[in-house]
Parts: structure tokens; sequence; C-alpha cells
């Protein structure tokens, strides 16, 4: 089941690489933090699942709106002649951050869980 | 993935949908970047041929104006020039402010002097070196060598000098009219020949002292020698001509 989404990453980078003409310079700044954006929601699902609060809305609608509002505020930055690219760039490197640590913290204590629960039935 | 399955299957599609816009975001980074060049060229790096770009094609539009320009003005002249005597003597005043004005090329005897920096070479110290370079002053000395010994026309790599040329230091280079220069610095003038050869010659005078630290020194009169006009025509923007006898 995994491999649907694997197989849609794959098959969006290649098609995209091979047909499309590269953007131009001024725009690439902009699709890297949407893509920093976009990983940030997927490392937000990937806890939020670990969490068991994982809702396909708030992940799909995040994922886009937070796209969008990254480029946004990054051209914003470069009109105004403030970085607010390098803002967006921390924001979402420390969320990114903290949500793999927590996720990690997660699946380790679920691991342990698991560990101990077998461990505990056979003596019952 | 046993956990994932046993909550159902609804969160594949929208995943899916994730992926593939992720994936594709990421095809047209990778290959915008490698068609960049190096992997890491750097925001500031694009901003600033993203700046040169933009001033180059600036300097090419603003060219081409100029050569408009000076088009539609040779036409307006030779219409001028076709009747009396009145626009053959306008004609006349005309060329002569145009040489002065530096906006046609000249051509005419003259002499062409060549300069770089010094072959000696200093050791040690940092800023010794500068005793061996060629600096904005010599340039100016020389100009106005040149000046002097009446040279009705004069350039250095090409700058035109007029009225209103600057000759100043920039750096470790030389600006002309606000435009970069760099050894060897060539000057060609107009004028008397001979006048302007000994000028340059003279006993203790400025190529004599570079000489002497062996700064290489090439002069040669020639028979004909061209200058090109002004790269940028002046400006005026406060100077106003005065009316004689004007209303007061």
């Amino acid at each position: 089941m995994i491999a649907i989404p694997f197989g849609a990453l794959v098959l969006g980078f290649l098609v995209v690489y091979a047909l499309l003409p590269p953007v131009p310079p001024r725009w690439a700044d902009y699709v890297a933090i949407a893509i920093v954006a976009g990983l940030d929601a997927f490392v937000g699902a990937a806890r939020n699942w670990m969490e068991r609060r994982f809702d396909e809305a708030i992940f799909i609608s995040g994922f886009f709106v937070n796209m969008a509002l990254a480029a946004l505020l990054a051209y914003f930055g470069d009109k105004l002649g403030v970085d607010l690219y390098l803002a967006v760039v921390v924001a979402l490197g420390i969320r990114i951050f903290n949500n793999l640590g927590r996720t990690r913290a997660l699946l380790v204590t679920a691991r342990v869980e698991a560990r101990r629960a077998r461990a505990a039935a056979p003596s019952e | 993935m046993g956990t994932l399955g046993a909550r159902g299957r609804r969160w594949v599609i929208p995943m899916t949908v994730v992926c593939l816009v992720l994936g594709g975001m990421l095809g047209i980074q990778v290959h915008s970047q490698r068609l960049r060049g190096a992997s890491q060229v750097g925001r500031q790096t694009s901003a600033l041929v993203g700046m040169l770009t933009r001033n180059s094609a600036q300097v090419e539009q603003q060219n081409e104006e100029i050569e408009r320009l000076r088009g539609l003005l040779t036409e307006y002249e030779k219409e001028a020039a076709g009747e009396k005597e009145l626009a053959r003597i306008m004609q006349e005043e005309l060329h002569t402010s145009r040489i002065a004005l530096g906006t046609v090329a000249v051509k005419g005897p003259g002499v062409e002097l060549e300069l770089s920096d010094s072959t000696m070479r200093a050791g040690g110290n940092f800023g010794e070196q500068d005793v061996y370079v060629v600096h904005d002053f010599d340039l100016l000395q020389i100009a106005n060598e040149l000046w002097c010994a009446g040279a009705e026309a004069v350039s250095i790599n090409g700058q035109r000098l007029l009225t209103g040329s600057a000759i100043a230091c920039s750096a470790r280079l030389i600006e002309i009219n606000k435009i970069t220069v760099a050894s060897p610095y060539v000057f060609t003038a107009i004028g008397d020949k001979g006048k302007l050869m000994s000028a340059l010659n003279i006993r203790d005078g400025v190529l004599d002292r570079l000489r002497v630290l062996q700064f290489p020194v090439k002069l040669t009169p020639k028979d004909e020698v061209v200058i090109p006009p002004i790269s940028v025509p002046p400006k005026y923007e406060h100077a106003q001509p005065v009316e004689k006898e004007s209303k007061r």
C-alpha cells in the first residue's frame, strides 16, 4: 500500500524532470521554499499519524496552503528587500526537526511498549 | 505496515496526490539547479546575476537608443545642409561643437602612448608595489601635458577625454568617464605630432619619471589615429544657459 504514494513521488519527479523546461532562476528560490514547506507538511503528517490524530483534510489543505504561503512570504520578502526567505527556512527547519524528533520518540516508545507487552504475556 | 492498513485506506489517495506534487516540484528544482551549473550557486549569486542581466539589457537598450538618436541627428543635419549660406555656417559651427562635445569619432595625425605597470616588483611588505603601478595622477599628468601641447582630441583606452571627463582612482583600477580601465593604458592624441612628442619627452617630465622606475613606455608618432566618440554623452541637469540681456 505504501508503494502507491512512493511510486507517485518517483513518477512526478521523472515526468516533470523529463518533460518540463526548467523554471527561470528567480523562481527557483520560491520552488525550493515551497518544497521545504511540503516536507514540513509531510513530517507533520507522520507525527500526527503516530499520535493517532492524522486527518486527510488537514494534511492535504496544510500541504498546499503552506506551500503557497511559504513561497508567497519569500516573494514579499524579496519585494520588500527583507530576507523573509530566511525566516521561512528557519521556522520550517525547526518545525521539521521537532516533528522528526517527536516521531522518532513515538516510534521508539511504541516498540519498547510492544516488547514489554510480549515479555509480559507468557508469564501470565 | 500493519498499523497503517489497520486504520483503513483513506490515507492512500491524499498521500498519493501530495507525493505526486512533491515529486514534481523536486523534479523542477533538481532540473533547474543542474542547469544552473554548480549545485551550490547560492542565492546571492543568482541575485547578482539577475542584476547583471537586467543592467546589461538596459545598457544595450540605451546604446540602441543612442544609435537611433545619432542617426536621426545626421538626417536632420543633411536636411538642413541642403540649402543656404546660413545653413552652411551653422553646419560648420555644429561640426566644431560636435568635435568639442565628443559625439563624433575624429581622426588625424597625432601620437600614441602605451604605458603599463612597472616591470620592477617590490618585495615584502604589502603596499610597496604602489610605487610601481600606474596611478590616476600619472594619467592626469600625461593628459594635461597633451592638452598643453595643443592636442585637439585625446582618449585613454578608447575613453574620450572631454571637459567633464574625470580620471579617478577606483580601488586598484582607474575610472575614466566612470568607466573602469586597466593597464596597459593607451593614450591616443590628435594634434601636432612634433609638439606632442616633445612635450611628453620633456626632460624630467612625467615620462622621464616613469622610465626611471622601469614603467614600459612606448611613444609613437602616427600619421593617422582615430579617436572614438564619447560612450556616454554628458547630461546637463543643473546648468542652464544664461540668456544675454534677458528681462532684467
